[in-house]
């Protein structure tokens, strides 16, 4: 992981969604010299997260950012975690994947995610971005995740099938290249066995 | 990353809205399977096409499950039979047919396109040999379709070869009479056609096709019906303009996953990738048909005036769409209007809205002519070809491609039912109105000269 300065630390921010949360998040990081390497935020029903890669030229305490984005966050009261980033770098497949997207609709009941996310850890398949939403007595789960290239689609899509039977939901497992076909304008990815699809960083 | 609306909106369009790759079909060249003797000739014929697509059906389906996309018809497209025949008779051409069916029913695909002959400027003995045996080769046959170019832009309309097929159609309903003249429906009279179409029955593998490639017909009307129809209820004042733009989007996706399928089929095939063929095809389905999205568009009946124009706004809205998706659209490429194979179209000349005269109207602006259209059985051989001398008029004159594909039903009168099955739905008998009134016109014979290409007005 390439940063700015030598000292690299994670920050994670959890509050009520409201205007000005980033930027009390980047000024407590300035005053302590800092840098934002990278940050990806999400809102999830009015709540607001926030992930940060900080870098810093000098060792800093992680818990005094924490507790500088804390001060600037006052009345809102915000969760903050910090500690200093180790990983050089993130999940690396054993062997070449290639992206796929499942999608599950069907009646909400508690289990939906778990049973779905324990196939897919048996299988060794990364989930790399997940969504999940219940609207009315529907829910829907759809998860894009990356699969070794050993595996056989159409019997990991019978697995699928079959588990969502059993939980009176509609599954489906598609490569990613239709929903770029589909819906972007730049082109399809090659189809498997693609280096760039080896290793999610 | 893809984002969730963008998964969820072509989720839609799968699940709710029947997005499929209608046809892949499989251009081989066999002209290298000429051959002295006829069983030498069959035997390289079948030989050739196991060859090259016995593993057609399993790649559609195994591309298909990958995606999440049916491929529903898989078919198969030979060089036109009349140059393996030139110099042999009849009983080969016979002989050719039944290899052919019986090749395809071993590859698994439904149809196989070709027994074709160009004939636009005259008639060689192999083009001969295949017109005439086109009774038995239809009515003997399941899977072989057939092809008859009479015109061209560039020669004009030969009339010969129209007066012929006028015979020929009657003698191929008759040699099918016990399923209504069903033959017919497995032969299109084209004028200007297209060397790659991937559509049936006037598929064949054209003159500088390379040696095999995968052509591919997208997805059908249902799926633009269904975005219309998505984008009418949002309630907005709308006008013709944005529903153009919305028939774009739509067809720009669906050419998008036709090449991605056609590509991959290809690939793991072995052979070329050649076309997206842009047509809307529909099926009997309900929902799945043109006729449906000119009701959508405010035609109340169709054949009424505005048809044309809607039609007319409809081809073109999808062209535009289809030519930003893909580099290499090809063949018929336009929304077919199919009278049996279209159920809101069948219903509309059932009910007296829809006449063979606004139905040729409408083919001059859209793809791609007088097709699935079930006759009376004793209009006189004559007027059926003058049907179609006026159909090719319209494809040479607007330098496109026009096509008929006519069903004298025998013992039918205007107005009875006959059903086809299947794919080739069911349609009213529609009325021809001055039956043997061009004869004289039709009997002069010779050839139409091809008209100026300048001065278009």
């Amino acid at each position: 992981m390439k940063t700015r300065y030598p000292h690299t630390y994670v920050l994670n921010v959890m509050s009520e969604d409201h205007p000005g949360i980033v930027a009390a998040v980047s000024q407590s990081v300035e005053a302590l010299d800092g840098n934002i390497d990278a940050c990806s935020q999400t809102v999830l029903r009015g709540y607001f997260t926030l992930i940060m890669i900080v870098s810093t030229p000098m060792p800093i305490d992680p818990e005094q950012l924490a507790e500088k984005v804390r001060a600037a966050g006052g009345a809102s009261r915000y969760q903050v975690m910090v500690r200093a980033a180790t990983a050089t770098e993130g999940y690396v497949a054993v062997e070449p994947c290639d992206r796929f997207v499942i999608t599950a609709f069907g009646k909400d009941q508690p289990g939906i995610v778990r049973r779905f996310s324990q196939y897919l850890a048996g299988k060794d398949i990364n989930i790399v971005d997940l969504y999940g939403d219940r609207s009315g007595e529907e829910f829907v789960l759809i998860g894009q995740v990356e699969i070794p290239a050993h595996w056989d689609i159409r019997m990991l899509q019978a697995d699928l099938e079959e588990m969502g039977n059993e939980l009176g939901f509609t599954v489906k497992l598609q490569h990613e290249n239709i929903f770029v076909a589909t819906n972007q304008l730049r082109l399809t990815r090659a189809p498997q066995g693609s280096l760039q699809y080896a290793t999610y960083r | 990353m893809l984002r969730t609306d963008e998964i969820l909106s072509t989720i839609q369009m799968l699940h709710a809205e029947h997005l499929d790759v209608r046809s892949v079909t499989l251009a081989i060249n066999v002209e290298d399977c000429v051959a002295p003797s006829v069983d030498h000739l069959c035997r390289k014929l079948r030989q050739k096409i196991i060859s090259r697509a016995s593993r057609l059906v399993e790649i559609c389906q195994r591309v298909g499950a990958k995606y999440g996309i049916p491929v529903i018809n898989k078919r198969l497209a030979i060089s036109p039979a009349a140059a393996l025949l030139a110099g042999h008779g009849r009983a080969a051409a016979i002989a050719v047919a039944k290899t052919l069916d019986a090749a395809a029913a071993e590859c698994g695909v439904d149809f196989v396109g070709g027994f074709t002959a160009l004939v636009h400027k005259g008639i060689t003995a192999g083009d001969e040999v295949v017109i005439q045996s086109l009774p038995e080769v239809l009515s003997q046959t399941e899977r072989v379709c057939a092809s008859v170019n009479v015109a061209s832009r560039r020669a004009g309309i030969n009339m010969d070869a129209v007066h012929q097929m006028g015979h020929v159609l009657l003698r191929i309903a008759q040699a099918t009479a016990d399923r209504r003249g069903f033959g017919c429906a497995k032969l299109v009279i084209f004028a200007n056609i297209p060397e790659d179409n991937p559509f049936m029955a006037g598929a064949h593998c054209g003159a500088g096709e390379p040696e095999a490639a995968v052509n591919i017909g997208v997805s059908g009307p249902g799926v633009v019906g269904s975005a219309l129809k998505r984008r009418l209820a949002l309630g907005d004042k709308l006008t013709l303009g944005d529903l153009a733009e919305e028939i774009k989007i739509t067809s720009f996706r669906v050419t998008r996953v036709g090449e991605l399928i056609g590509r991959e089929v290809a690939k793991e095939l072995g052979v070329a990738f050649g076309i997206v063929d842009l047509s809307l095809a529909p099926t009997p389905m309900v929902g799945d048909s043109v006729g449906e999205i000119l009701r959508t568009l405010g035609i109340e009946r169709i054949g009424a005036p505005g048809s044309t124009a809607a039609i007319a706004m409809l081809n073109d809205a999808v062209k535009k769409g289809g030519l930003f998706a893909s580099s290499s659209v090809g063949g018929l490429s336009g929304a077919f209007i199919p009278v049996s194979e279209d159920a809101a179209l069948a219903d509309a000349v059932g009910q007296g809205h829809l006449v063979l005269e606004k139905l040729e109207a409408m083919t001059s602006v859209c793809s791609v002519g007088l097709d699935m259209i079930a006759i009376p059985g004793d209009t006189p051989a004559e007027t059926i070809a003058a049907i179609i001398a006026d159909e090719m008029a319209i494809g040479v004159v607007n330098d496109k491609t026009t096509a008929c594909r006519l069903i004298p039903v025998p013992g039918a009168k205007a107005g009875d039912v006959v059903n086809f099955g299947g794919l080739f739905g069911a349609t009213p008998v529609i009325e021809v109105r001055n039956p043997g009134a061009s004869s004289a016109f039709v009997r002069f014979g010779g050839r139409i000269p091809a008209p100026v290409h300048s001065l278009k007005n």
